[in-house]
């Protein structure tokens, strides 16, 4: 066997899926004769097959474990099945102390979850309200800001004013 | 004497006894079907601890489902379309996690099927070295249900019928889906042949 580059031979191409079928003696009888009655007339149909009953059983990977390894496996299947078993059995219990008393036992169910609901949803909710608060009050302080400056800003215009007023106060003393 | 008694007890009697809790017999068919259930898996996922970890997640899908088992089927069907199944949860699960460079130990443990077990020499072991490569990647790039459907043909020799049964698809889909398997096999290892 060499690797060298080649491209893979075409069989007819209305001959092409029943050669792979033929290959597998997946063909029924008719199908089965027809196809030899081509590959006895076609040398490029008889050429890829040929082609294919040297290439496919080269893709079939054997993995041969030793003994160890399935003894390593049926022990971790085991724990497994244990862990699963286990759980299986945790569920079964719960539900098999309620099966008797189905109403009571789904009343009980939906009063748990609505306490439960309410108990952990009440946090979330009082927590997003103080989240508006906050935005709030972050867009309150800059515009009070604004409010100090801008009256600051007013001081300064009337300042001629306020001195004017000022000397006519001080001539009169 | 229990493994003369657990020999003539067919698959039917004990699933019928592992439906009604008994373990022992679910464990029975684990270790009946262990062995070709991971050589299935490890056509598919082409290392070792993978194709044990998938054939064990079958096993333990099947037995927290054996009570839905109606034995319509034969027990080998019903599992192995679960393995199945597994398997091509397994590829999608790969394929959305990042591609991992084809594992050099991966190489070691898969020996094409045609390469001698007597000494070979160091041309013919690169050979069968690149090959071996070239297959695992060739068969890593076909798309799941057309690996799956070569696998079961190729490599278990499962009839057509078997396999649509097994894939739950109809026998034309999956004519088509080895036709385009094979197809695509010989272009990538065209060289080999």
């Amino acid at each position: 066997m060499v690797a060298r580059d080649k491209p893979a031979l075409k069989a007819c191409r209305n001959l092409e899926e029943d050669l792979v079928l033929y290959y597998y003696g997946e063909l029924n009888e008719s199908a089965r004769s027809n196809c030899e009655a081509h590959l006895k007339i076609c040398e490029t149909c008889r050429a890829s097959l040929a082609e294919m009953r040297s290439l496919l059983p080269m893709t079939a990977a054997h993995d041969e474990p030793a003994q160890a390894f399935w003894d390593d496996y049926s022990r971790e299947m085991r724990r497994k099945l244990d862990a699963v078993a286990e759980r299986e059995t945790w569920w079964r219990r719960i539900v098999g102390l309620a099966a008797p008393f189905p109403v009571p036992a789904l009343a009980t169910g939906a009063v748990l979850l609505l306490t439960l609901t309410l108990t952990l949803g009440k946090g979330l909710w009082q927590s997003s309200t103080s989240a508006p608060d906050d935005e709030a009050l972050i867009e309150v302080l800059p515009m009070a800001e604004q409010l100090d400056f801008f009256s600051d800003m007013e001081i300064l215009d009337n300042l001629d004013l306020l001195e004017t007023l000022g000397g006519q106060g001080n001539g009169t003393v | 004497m229990a493994a003369i008694a657990a020999v003539q007890i067919g698959d039917e009697e004990l699933v019928a006894s592992a439906q009604k809790g008994d373990r022992r017999a679910f464990e029975e068919l684990v270790e009946r079907h262990q062995q070709k259930a991971y050589r299935i898996a490890f056509d598919f996922a082409r290392d070792r601890e993978e194709a044990k970890d998938l054939s064990q997640e079958a096993f333990l899908k099947a037995f927290t489902h054996i009570g839905r088992f109606d034995g319509r089927s034969g027990f080998y069907t019903w599992f192995y379309r679960i393995l199945v199944n597994v398997c091509l949860d397994y590829r999608r699960r790969a394929k959305r996690a990042p591609a991992e460079e084809y594992n050099e130990t991966v190489e070691r443990q898969v020996e094409p099927s045609h390469v001698p077990a007597n000494p070979v020499s160091p041309d013919q072991h690169a050979i069968a070295g690149q090959l071996s490569r070239r297959v695992g990647a060739a068969l890593e790039l076909l798309p799941a249900k057309q690996r799956m459907a070569f696998i079961l043909k190729n490599h278990q020799g499962l009839s057509i019928r078997e396999i649509a049964e097994t894939m739950e698809t109809a026998e034309g889909t999956v004519k088509v889906h080895l036709h385009r398997a094979v197809t695509a096999l010989r272009q990538s290892l065209a060289e080999f042949a």
